[in-house]
């Protein structure tokens, strides 16, 4: 039995129990579940912390974790496919979005048959609570090779990550056909969903790297206020509004000459940035805003008072107040002509031991959605190689791909426009 | 305020409290913390034998009174008005002209050895014995990192054609030390080495032109001190850019004696100023004497492989301390007033 039916197992043992509201019944062959929604009340009986029964919708004309909130931790998984044909390939797509619609909306654990292993790691309890879960799923250029005959499916801004001067890339820590995005709030949620995806695609997908990631707590002083990076900096401040559905439209969603099936997609940007924090805290403190060009404590403009003031570089041409090759002002010039560069970013920070040197290998795992890297990304970058917080700084991984549309429910899965004439 | 520097001002003040309390008879009984915060001596009656009244810093005019509210102040980074401030008075940058001429005579001495020992690399990689290219190799290298305070003050092309690294730019402009490293220790021909080895030798006397004429600013300079070792910690001692010989240790040792010489010709502008200097030489010396510990028997310096767990760990332990007390010498070199940044005008 393949873990796909085992969860349909699962499913279906659940519903021969009658197990509250979350009753589930099997609907053939298709693959497609219906049911009930899970029942907060039920749910509520197995789950002490409500922080968990947060849910966030896996179906819709965009996929999950890209405009909604960030919960505090993350694992980025880049695979790479072994699938022998595309329907092998498609088949773990299918797998993966299956898992993660179930997972994401909550889920009883059934009782394991005697004799077979377990359908669910168990890991979580008798209840796979939500917990703000997000499944994110993009594909890399890699993936429209010939092995798959999709080459004619590609989109068509999604190319390998160009070469960064600077950049230190580690094959092993970069590329892979799939990328795997989990957010969830607790760090056993994304352990667990690993988990089960992981073997879910086994012998179709396999792993070619992975890097953890978490948010710095929202330590205010306002609820709005951006959270910190490693650098201790706020970092976010100037994102574009996510519930402007105009200006994700001009800056997030593909458009223009792409094929058809990647409407409602997106352009996934993934570097793993190594930042050296123990160089950066021998950094004197003045000098450490000036890269930046913001106030560490308050994350307001040099020269301002609060962090969402308008730097006003227009008025400060020769960089008196914010020096011209601070961060803020190369990666955001707020000039008319760069207006449509803009990208949204939802990084994670990282902490992953120590160097060979004894130095913690601490950084960003910077993740950037836009509707066209060259123009957006790649532009910003390129304006961010001569600032002087390049010397702190390495990327060592990452890549780019392409986050398709979300699944249009239970019958659809992210991806499916691949296996679409 | 750095912690260090913050110990530094307190063990100043206990110090000037001792003196104060030494001037006052019949104190040594009663010096509590209460006694010990102001670090001037307190007016006393009574009992003063020396019949003058200590109401100033000793050996200046700044009223006792004031003066731990001052010195309190300017370490959090503001004055008495409210204004960013350093706690050390800038020094003028003409005075950077003595250490910095000196420093480019000890870089042109270097880069004169390193063009004698390209040349002798090149003729072991023509012989084709790879154990003696492997050690001409490593003299090479040492020699190239002696210039550490001027290297990356060289134009980008020339550095890069003296010790560029193999980044994503790609291997078609990879060439010098790096890439006759790689060649040497992944079983290149020797001689098919030739070519990158002729190109280092031009490279090494365009190096010889070029040092005279490059500017080296005072805070280029100052920051030099520390920013060498820096880069000996994530550069070498993480074998990031030293991945064929492994030469960290030569590496951080090369790194070591150009700090040296770098601390050694700053020495009369830090003299005096806060404890950069004697907390700088005193982590570098402990560094030095782990280094030379750890040293093989026929006096090569170890690989990075080689190390044994103790050893890597003091190495890269001093290594550290050594980068804590050395980052306080840019800010005791500083040549100007803080800088007011001016306002954000609001919006009319």
């Amino acid at each position: 039995m393949n873990p796909l039916n085992r969860r349909r197992f699962l499913a279906g043992s659940l519903a021969s129990l009658g197990a509250g509201g979350a009753a589930v019944a099997l609907t053939g062959a298709s693959g497609a579940r219906a049911g009930t929604a899970p029942d907060l009340a039920t749910e509520a009986g197995v789950v002490a912390d409500r922080q968990l029964l947060a849910r966030v919708r896996f179906d819709g004309a965009h996929q999950p974790g890209i405009l909604t909130p960030r919960p505090n931790q993350a694992t980025f998984l880049a695979l790479d496919s072994v699938a022998t044909t595309p329907a092998e390939l498609f088949e773990s797509l299918q797998q993966i979005s299956t898992q993660a619609r179930l997972l994401s909306q909550g889920e009883f654990v059934g009782a394991a048959p005697v004799d077979d292993p377990p359908p669910d790691s168990g890991i979580l309890g008798t209840y796979n609570s939500p917990d703000s879960l997000t499944v994110t799923v993009a594909l890399g250029a890699s993936l429209f090779d010939e092995r798959y005959g999709l080459a004619h499916k590609r989109p068509r801004r999604l190319t390998p990550m160009p070469a960064f001067a600077l950049d230190e890339l580690d094959p092993a820590r970069a590329g892979g056909d799939v990328l795997v995005q989990v957010c969830a709030g607790q760090r056993d949620t994304i352990v667990h969903t690993m988990r089960e995806l992981m073997r879910g695609v086994a012998g179709q997908l396999v792993a070619r790297w992975t890097i953890d990631g978490f948010q710095t707590a929202q330590r205010g002083p306002h609820p709005n206020s951006s959270t910190r990076n490693l650098f201790a900096f706020r970092d976010g401040t100037a994102n574009p509004s996510v519930t402007d559905a105009a200006l994700m439209k001009r800056l997030v969603w593909a458009a223009g000459d792409e094929p058809r099936w990647t409407a409602g997609g997106t352009y996934m940007v993934v570097r793993t940035i190594r930042q050296h924090v123990e160089f950066w805290d021998r950094v004197g403190m003045l000098e450490q805003e000036q890269m930046i060009g913001r106030d560490r404590v308050s994350g307001a403009p040099l020269g301002g008072t609060h962090e969402y003031q308008d730097p006003r570089f227009d008025l400060d041409p020769d960089g008196q107040r914010i020096p011209l090759d601070a961060h803020i002002r190369l990666a955001n010039p707020r000039t008319a002509a760069t207006t449509g560069q803009r990208i949204l970013r939802r990084g994670y920070s990282y902490h992953r031991g120590v160097d060979d040197a004894g130095n913690l290998d601490q950084g960003l795992v910077f993740v950037a959605f836009n509707q066209d890297p060259e123009r957006q990304f790649a532009t910003i970058q390129r304006r961010l190689e001569t600032e002087p917080m390049t010397d702190y700084i390495t990327p060592v991984g990452g890549g780019y791909f392409f986050a398709p549309p979300g699944a249009r429910g239970a019958a659809d899965w992210v991806g499916s426009g691949l296996a679409r004439a | 305020m750095s912690r260090l520097r913050g110990a530094v001002v307190v063990a100043l003040l206990a110090v000037m409290a001792l003196v104060g309390a030494a001037l006052i008879p019949g104190s040594h009984d009663r010096t509590g913390p209460a006694r010990a915060q102001a670090g001037v001596a307190a007016r006393q009656s009574g009992t003063n034998t020396l019949h003058t009244h200590q109401d100033t810093v000793f050996g200046s005019n700044i009223s006792a009174r004031t003066y731990g509210t001052l010195i309190a102040e300017r370490e959090q980074g503001i004055d008495s008005s409210g204004q960013l401030a350093s706690d050390l008075d800038p020094i003028g940058p003409r005075v950077f002209d003595r250490p910095i001429a000196a420093y480019r005579r000890y870089a042109e001495r270097w880069a004169a050895t390193l063009a004698r020992n390209v040349t002798r690399l090149r003729v072991a990689l023509r012989a084709g014995n790879r154990a003696v290219a492997q050690r001409a190799w490593t003299t090479a290298f040492a020699d190239y990192l002696h210039l550490g305070a001027v290297y990356g003050l060289l134009p980008d092309e020339l550095n890069n054609e003296l010790a560029g690294v193999p980044t994503s730019l790609g291997e078609r402009r990879f060439t010098g030390l790096h890439r006759i490293e790689k060649g040497l220790w992944t079983g290149a021909p020797t001689r098919s080495l030739l070519p990158a080895a002729a190109a280092l030798a031009t490279a090494a006397a365009r190096l010889r032109r070029t040092l005279p004429t490059v500017a080296i600013s005072p805070l280029d300079y100052a920051t030099r001190a520390h920013e060498i070792l820096e880069d000996a910690q994530r550069d070498l001692m993480s074998g990031s850019q030293v991945p064929w010989s492994q030469a960290g240790v030569l590496g951080t040792a090369a790194g070591v004696a150009v700090t040296r010489e770098v601390i050694g010709t700053l020495a009369p502008l830090l003299q005096g100023r806060e404890n950069a200097l004697g907390a700088s030489q005193n982590e570098l010396a402990r560094l030095q004497h782990v280094l030379n510990s750890v040293r093989l028997r026929d006096g090569d310096w170890p690989t990075l492989t080689q190390l044994s767990q103790t050893e890597r760990e003091r190495v890269d332990g001093s290594l550290a301390g050594t980068l804590g007390a050395l980052s306080e010498v840019p800010g005791t070199l500083e040549t100007q007033n803080v800088p007011q940044i001016p306002k954000i005008p609001p919006p009319k």
